[in-house]
């Protein structure tokens, strides 16, 4: 495929754009200014500039906005969040294609800081207004990004564990990488802490506050780092721009550790998504355990063909918010449909039977029962039975089973 | 206890199964009326709209394809059941053989018992209009060792019993007359004594009348109030009741779409 691929790394302070094999990255604020006499809009640096000028207003925070269903109004015209977004973003995405001179986007890549499947939806959304097909858009969470970014990297980067510091604006959190070897297929596993330590960037200007913040930063490092072997250690975030104030947690880090300062991360993680599978239909050379993806692997036992097998409806490494499984059984003198819950890391079972409450009473397998699952979140999966009776031969009841699991 | 994985079957144009009056959606209703109505899927079953089912409907070429080979062969008839049940899934090997003994006993049945399970099977299903035509098949089955009075009585039962269900009364009566002639059965008389005083146009003739005694009326009687007190305590019933007590509106929308129901059942049915 010959068309542009985008990684995005979208959050309510700023926007990070990379391409696959391009050493660019663009950082623009997640901004929107809309010129109070003409019908003329402006992102980034330049929407600060018009709005320094007077003749703009300016929108920020665009996903918190587009998330909470809120409204702008700019030039007594009402904008809804989600609009603002579009704009936004339809703007945003020209600078690569006018960079690489591509007009066809194919494959882009949103990584977000918390992945929610309204999110999800809404950039779809934006992207498919947009004119790019829906299967050319992946939304994916932080860490995700950050396991793509790392795995890019020479082997000798991802042995043991990966460690990351992430100071922005807003937060401080520290991400954790293992590579499982030794099953089917590697598993990656990604975690994250948000941690209470942040503290806000503008300490950094004097020396006395950069000092505070590089003890702060040292005791956070030695605690979450303690006892475990590192292959890596990176550093993002606008805190870390620049780490001259930084000394006492570089000497800590730099000790039997390799560790480098990488800023752009996420989005060039996303990127590397984007460039792994273009066409955005096969599956992924490796199992990714993250923030977005399922932790455990949910299956039925079933008779196919005459032999009992094992279904999996969902499994570990799967993105959550966008799995639904619908799949037809009968019972055969079975009152019940049982799952069997299977970890990711300990590989522990653990069966969930939901009764057929309430369904009719029928001779023995002529009640079709469809069996939905969604998922409300990582932990959360929620079973809907309904009875699809036997064609004309048992009409059905409409008689439905919800009920939310806890994984 | 298991749970049985559907396959996806996508129909859109559903089979129709004449002798059942409905319509099959999936091969699970496919076989399962295979394995439960063996008498009516013996006979003719197999046929190029079947095929072009399977094909078209059911995605299974290659077993549409296994019955043509077997239509052109001309081998065992019930082999071709056999195969679509193995086909489909939904019953077990054991169940198949089982399947394969039913049939096999039933193809040992005199002709006659055949046919006339067939239809009794058609009754059972409330497909009323084509069992009677079974039934007058074998009215003009020439008399023989099995085929005798006692047989003849019972399809006439069986007649008069069909037109009762498809209110007609007459033909009902007629039936019943012939029956009780050839076996003067009680409960063959009580059905006529019951048809001449729902029907006034229905009058027993002084032969049948003079052998009701007033202690067989009595008793006739109080079934017949037994059932009419049931008929009116039945669910339908009090359905009707209520859809009488509500606002016009809802009540002409309510009739409409009864009657329409009804309609479908009787067209059903006959």
């Amino acid at each position: 495929m010959d068309g542009l691929l985008v990684g995005i790394d979208l959050c309510d302070e700023y926007t990070q754009m990379s391409c696959p094999d391009e050493e660019k990255t663009w950082t623009i604020p997640t901004v929107i200014c809309r010129n109070k006499n003409v019908d003329e809009w402006y992102v980034g640096e330049e929407a600060y500039a018009h709005t320094l000028k007077g003749d703009g207003i300016i929108v920020d925070k665009l996903v918190n906005l587009a998330m909470r269903d809120g409204t702008a109004t700019l030039g007594e015209v009402r904008y809804g969040g989600k609009e603002l977004l579009y704009l936004y973003l339809e703007r945003v995405i020209k600078l690569p294609k006018e960079e690489y001179k591509k007009e066809e986007i194919g494959q882009v890549v949103f990584a977000v800081k918390k992945l929610e499947p309204k999110l999800n939806h809404m950039l779809r959304e934006c992207m498919v207004r947009m004119g790019i097909p829906e299967e050319r858009v992946q939304v994916i969470s932080h860490s995700e990004g950050f396991i793509y970014y790392i795995l890019s990297q020479k082997k000798e980067i991802w042995n043991n564990t990966v460690g990351m510091f992430d100071l922005a604006e807003v937060g401080l959190r520290y991400y954790e990488m293992k590579v499982q070897r030794g099953m089917k297929k590697i598993t990656v596993v990604a975690e994250y802490e948000d941690l209470e330590e942040w503290f806000n960037l503008d300490i950094l200007k004097s020396p006395s506050g950069g000092r505070l913040a590089d003890k702060i930063l040292t005791a956070c490092a030695e605690r979450m780092m303690a006892r475990k072997a590192y292959s890596s250690v990176f550093l993002t975030g606008k805190g870390f721009s620049n780490q001259d104030w930084a000394k006492g947690l570089m000497k800590f880090l730099c000790t039997k550790r390799k560790v480098f300062m990488e800023q752009g991360l996420f989005a060039r993680g996303a990127a590397c998504r984007a460039a792994e599978d273009p066409e955005g239909k096969s599956s992924s050379p490796f199992t990714c355990i993250c923030d977005g993806r399922l932790k455990t692997t949910v299956s039925m036992n079933v008779l196919h063909r005459g032999q009992e097998t094992n279904v999996t409806v969902a499994a570990a490494g799967d993105c959550w918010y966008d799995r639904v499984s619908v799949i037809d059984v009968i019972p055969d003198r079975q009152k019940t449909v049982d799952f069997i819950v299977t970890s990711a890391d300990s590989k522990k079972k653990r069966m969930i039977s939901i009764p057929l409450e309430g369904f009719p009473k029928r001779p023995d397998r002529t009640t079709r029962v469809q069996i939905r699952i969604l998922f409300l979140d990582e932990r959360t999966m929620e079973v809907t039975l309904q009875d699809r009776g036997f064609g004309e031969l048992f009409p059905a009841s409409g008689v439905q089973i919800r009920q939310e699991v806890m994984l | 206890m298991s749970l049985l994985l559907c396959r996806q079957e996508h129909v859109k144009r559903p089979y129709f199964m004449e002798a059942m009056g409905v319509h099959l959606y999936s091969s699970q209703e496919l076989s399962y009326v295979i394995y439960n109505h063996p008498l009516l899927v013996l006979e003719g079953f197999v046929d190029e709209r079947l095929l072009t089912f399977l094909r078209e409907e059911l995605n299974q070429g290659f077993l549409a394809l296994k019955l043509e080979r077997w239509m052109k062969n001309g081998d065992n008839p019930d082999e071709a059941l056999l195969i679509i049940l193995q086909e489909c899934d939904y019953y077990s090997m054991s169940e198949v053989g089982r399947f394969r003994q039913m049939t096999a006993s039933l193809r040992k049945k005199h002709p006659a018992d055949f046919k006339r399970m067939k239809a009794d099977e058609l009754f059972s299903l409330r497909q009323y209009g084509r069992a009677v035509e079974l039934y007058q098949e074998l009215l003009a089955y020439p008399p023989g060792e099995y085929v005798d009075d006692l047989f003849f009585a019972k399809i006439w039962n069986n007649l008069g019993s069909c037109y009762g269900r498809m209110f007609q009364t007459e033909k009902a009566f007629e039936a019943f007359e012939n029956s009780y002639r050839k076996m003067e059965q009680d409960e063959v008389l009580e059905r006529l004594y019951h048809l001449s005083r729902i029907d006034e146009r229905l009058v027993l003739s002084d032969e049948l009348a003079g052998e009701i005694t007033e202690q067989k009326k009595k008793t006739w009687n109080q079934r017949m109030e037994k059932a009419r007190e049931k008929a009116r305590g039945a669910e339908q019933m009090k359905e009707l009741e209520a859809l009488f007590h509500q606002d016009p509106v809802k009540r002409l929308e309510g009739e409409a779409e009864l009657v329409y129901r009804w309609k479908q059942e009787y067209r059903n049915m006959a």
